[in-house]
């Protein structure tokens, strides 16, 4: 494929992000107009020109824990993928292991069993694999890789917001009334989502009320709506976000919710996550984004992603994905939304001696909706896994930066030119991933 | 093929540690006097009238600090402590500032059979041994620990170790849901036991702790096939930092040295010289040398020796040292700060209770700005400014669940986060526990006795509030808006209970 650069033009930010330290995002914010949608201690940006008028609305998941992209989608093609796993390797889709084997993508590539519910969405050309992703900077900490991935910058310490709350500060609200623009299916506010207006960390969005009696409810919101108003950044705007959203919230059906198309969600935290969802967005409340987040993928030992630990937690991955997909995506009402998975980096190529594998490189990463190119693994040509060709003589090489693939989604489908802000200091290749 | 990337990004940029740590105790060397005098001019001046409730003047370089918080030693019991109560206060007004936090750093001489009693009577299994408790059911066990680390909490007199065994638990997370009951040796024989101790005891007891050894995976670690899982976080967060100038050839290294070191039975440390890798490795520039199996248990001491070059390395000094002044004093030391109290580490080998007195000094602590309280430290203070009594604790463990920081349960090792950024938007689950919380009438759970603020008036109700719940530092605004919200309606106990809750739930209660 042809690499062409996305026109970006103004790079808009990079003089004031850098300005925007952890000191400024809390301390001198109590000002803030609760007119304004930018939050006082966000730098003001130029929006840009203009914006497609159908924005997808975006559902941004993380595999926390480096997720094993060769058992996510195996390259079985490459005979050195058997070579270093001699006990957890996928057999090969023209195996004789039927119940085991992968089932091939295309002639190198191939999902394990567990990733079989997400075919469907692969043969409709609505889900695209990314291979031999992830970041350039070779950190193999957890939290630093998530931090930086989060950031959509490795190795600032002055940038603490994420690119996703960039992307919804540096774009108008779909809805201008709309108390909640975005949410966290979590405890705390993950830092894909921090900088973010009108954005909650929400853990279970069926259950987001006050308690007490119903009486006195208005006059125990008022309290808090004053008492708050002198709060520091950010506890004020998300008090205030809260008492909005609680009501709105209330008049949601989330308990008696029918998914579409006989859609199942698993009963796991991140299906019943992926349903909230999307109840939240056909009640077309005004959400832009969500961000979810899966755990279990720091696989050192026993990894078995055949029928073990893995396998499980794969399982779960796909069958939530194609439930939300079957739900939202298919049928007579297909909701404009894209979802897009990454994680922070991939594992070793051979397998350690635990019948697992330790922190790695490059991985595989996920886009799916209407607008999304897919029905293919996308590549920058694979790398290989003899030893000669691997990042320190043991992983998988990163060959497309994760931001490629993002900015292309943040450009073309939440119709956001201004790149350079959401992602500073990158200049992206067009990979080809929306239609 | 082709890829692109940028020269700058290709890999972390280093973040020259080394050279403030230089520069930074130069300065402490030079001018001590001066960092001292820089310091207490920092005092907020009360002839300034603040504008809003927080100081949040254009200088301020730092969060800022409610203007009702004057008192220096409210401050000090506001950080040392799960809350202020009334009672605590006024112990401390008898001993002083210097007083009462010797007498909590000597924590040991503290009375605290009350608690001790009903921690043995009501949790047995967190005191038995590994196999009684490999044989009790693991939802009881895990309950137990839970709940006696939040009785503890909230009624423990030895309040500052109580911080201090929390901020631990965090530095060495361990998820139950991985290791189950062997945690709960490690919260009373890692933990607990070395909380205000040396840290060097503390990450040598970690270090064979079987339930870090399998929550790490070094448990699977043998010779030829090392795991690199436990090796990595032991720099990364245990000691070094992940800037602490540690490369990834010192993790695979230091994972070949620590081959050997697992568990045995139901829970046991044993180094095993079968499993252990022999032959000769060098981490962080130390080499050593070969060996064979026939030296059996002498293999062991290559860990060992490679924990005190961790311990004594100035990474390590610096990284504790700006954890612990995070936990304590302010999200943001500086570096003058994180010098300082390093030196106190390299001086006194690590001695934990001589760096919490260094840097809860009262002149940091009049310039500290608030912290913002976790789900955990909030669900306790507000037991304590309420004075609940608690006959158990199960219903306030599943509200921590709640709201969002179930103990013990924390998933990776870097421990549960401590930013407002992180913990500030989920404030309806706290809002909601506030009026939970009030609500409390069981004699068989927990109860909140509102007879004190009955009958009084409206006046002194408000006031007990403000010396119950505020340290006596309520702010004019949240006081004259609870005022207004009592007043609506007859003082009834529900009301007095709705009044109280909205303390609870109140802008400045969720700081200390």
């Amino acid at each position: 494929m042809t690499d062409e650069t996305i026109d970006d033009s103004e790079d808009s930010g990079c003089s004031e992000y850098n300005a925007l330290s952890r000191r400024q995002f809390l301390g001198g914010a109590a000002v803030a107009g609760a007119s304004v949608f930018f939050p006082a201690w966000l730098p003001k940006v130029v929006l840009a020109e203009t914006y497609a008028s159908t924005r997808d609305v975006i559902v941004s998941v993380f595999l926390r824990g480096g997720a094993d992209g060769m058992s996510l989608c195996v390259p079985f093609g490459d005979p050195d993928y058997y070579t270093g796993r001699a006990t957890i390797a996928i057999p090969r889709p023209d195996s004789t292991q039927t119940a085991t084997r992968g089932i091939a993508l295309d002639n190198f590539f191939a999902f394990p069993q567990a990733m079989n519910a997400l075919v469907a969405p692969y043969t409709a050309t609505d889900l695209l694999v990314v291979h031999a992703t992830g970041q350039f900077n070779t950190t193999r900490s957890h939290f630093d890789a998530q931090r930086y991935m989060e950031v959509g910058k490795p190795a600032d310490p002055a940038l603490v917001t994420g690119w996703l709350g960039r992307h919804l500060a540096s774009a108008p609200p779909v809805r201008t009334t709309a108390p909640l623009r975005a949410l966290g299916l979590s405890a705390g506010l993950q830092k894909t989502l921090v900088g973010g207006p009108q954005t909650l960390p929400i853990s279970d969005p069926a259950n987001f009320t006050l308690g007490g009696s119903a009486t006195t409810l208005n006059d125990r919101l008022a309290f808090l709506r004053g008492d708050y108003a002198s709060s520091p950044e950010p506890a004020l705007a998300a008090a205030l976000d809260a008492t909005n959203t609680m009501t709105l919230l209330r008049s949601l059906n989330f308990t008696g919710y029918a998914p579409a198309n006989g859609a199942a969600y698993p009963t796991s935290s991140f299906g019943k996550a992926l349903r909230s969802v999307a109840v939240m967005i056909k009640a077309d409340i005004g959400i832009e984004a969500a961000q979810v987040d899966i755990g279990g993928w720091d696989t050192h030992a026993q990894q078995n992603p055949i029928a073990g630990s893995m396998y499980n937690t794969m399982r779960d991955f796909s069958n939530s994905l194609a439930a939300f997909y079957a739900d939202v995506m298919q049928g007579a009402v297909g909701y404009n939304v894209t979802v897009v998975a990454v994680s922070e980096f991939g594992r070793n190529a051979r397998e350690n001696g635990s019948a697992g594998t330790d922190h790695g490189r490059g991985t595989v990463m996920f886009a799916m909706g209407k607008g999304i190119a897919g029905g293919r693994v996308l590549t920058n040509g694979w790398p290989g896994l003899a030893k000669e060709n691997l990042e320190s003589g043991q992983d998988l090489k990163v060959t497309i930066d994760y931001r490629d693939i993002l900015s292309e989604i943040v450009k073309n489908r939440l119709g956001n030119t201004n790149l350079g802000y959401v992602f500073p200091s990158w200049v992206p290749t067009v990979r080809g991933v929306t239609r | 093929m082709q890829i692109d990337v940028p020269p700058d990004e290709a890999v972390a940029k280093p973040r020259s540690r080394r050279s403030f740590i230089f520069l930074g105790a130069l300065a402490a060397a030079v001018a001590p006097r001066r960092v001292v005098a820089q310091a207490i001019t920092r005092r907020p001046a009360r002839s300034v009238a603040p504008t809003g409730r927080f100081r949040t003047v254009a200088q301020m370089e730092v969060p800022p600090i409610p203007a009702a918080w004057r008192d220096n030693l409210t401050r000090l019991l506001r950080r040392a402590t799960y809350a202020t109560t009334a009672v605590e206060l006024t112990n401390a007004r008898k001993t002083g500032y210097q007083g009462w936090l010797s007498q909590q750093l000597k924590y040991s001489r503290i009375e605290d059979a009350a608690v001790n009693a009903a921690v043995a009577f009501q949790f047995p299994l967190i005191s038995q041994s590994v196999d009684q408790l490999f044989a009790a059911p693991a939802g009881t066990v895990q309950g137990q620990l839970q709940q006696a680390t939040l009785y503890r909490a909230a009624f423990s007199k030895r309040q500052l170790y109580e911080r201090m065994v929390e901020f631990w638990s965090d530095h060495f997370n361990i998820s139950m849901a991985k290791v189950g009951y062997l945690k709960v040796v490690d919260d009373r024989d890692v933990i607990r036991k070395h909380a205000l101790g040396r840290f060097g005891d503390l990450i040598k007891a970690s270090a064979k702790s079987p339930a870090m050894l399998s929550y790490l995976d070094q448990t699977q670690s043998r010779a030829g096939r090392p795991n690199q899982n436990y090796a990595r976080e032991l720099m990364e967060l245990h000691t070094l930092g992940v800037d602490g100038g540690y490369t990834q050839a010192d993790v695979s290294e230091l994972s070949r040295v620590l081959t050997g070191w697992t568990i045995t039975g139901k829970g046991l440390f044993n180094f095993d010289p079968a499993g252990h890798d022999w032959t000769q490795k060098t981490v962080l520039g130390v080499t050593i040398p070969p060996g064979n199996s026939t030296m059996g248990q002498e293999g062991m001491k290559e860990g060992e020796k490679m924990l005190d070059v961790l311990i004594n390395h100035p990474s390590t000094a610096v990284f504790i040292s700006r954890k612990m002044l995070k936990w304590l004093l302010t999200s943001e030391p500086t570096d003058t700060q994180v010098n300082i109290i390093a030196g106190v580490y390299r001086s006194t080998g690590g001695d934990i209770a001589t760096m919490v007195r260094a840097i809860l000094n009262d002149a940091w602590m009049a310039a500290a700005p608030a912290r913002y309280k976790r789900p955990f430290h909030f669900l306790v203070s507000g037991v304590r400014a309420l004075g609940a009594s608690v006959t158990s604790a199960d219903p306030l463990n599943r509200q921590l669940n709640s709201l969002g920081q179930p103990l013990f349960l924390w998933d990776t090792p870097d421990g549960f986060p401590d930013s407002v950024e992180y913990w500030s938007g989920n404030i309806t689950p706290r809002w909601s526990f506030a009026s939970t919380l009030s609500q409390y009438a069981s004699s068989t759970t927990v109860s909140v006795n509102v007879t004190p603020y009955m009958g009084v008036g409206l006046d002194v109700a408000i006031e007990l509030i403000n010396q119950n719940i505020f340290a006596g530092e309520i702010s004019p605004a949240t006081k004259a808006a609870l005022r207004t919200f009592a007043a609506t309606g007859t003082l009834t106990d529900a009301r007095i209970r709705e009044t109280l809750s909205l303390a609870i739930a109140s802008s400045d209660f969720q700081w200390y």
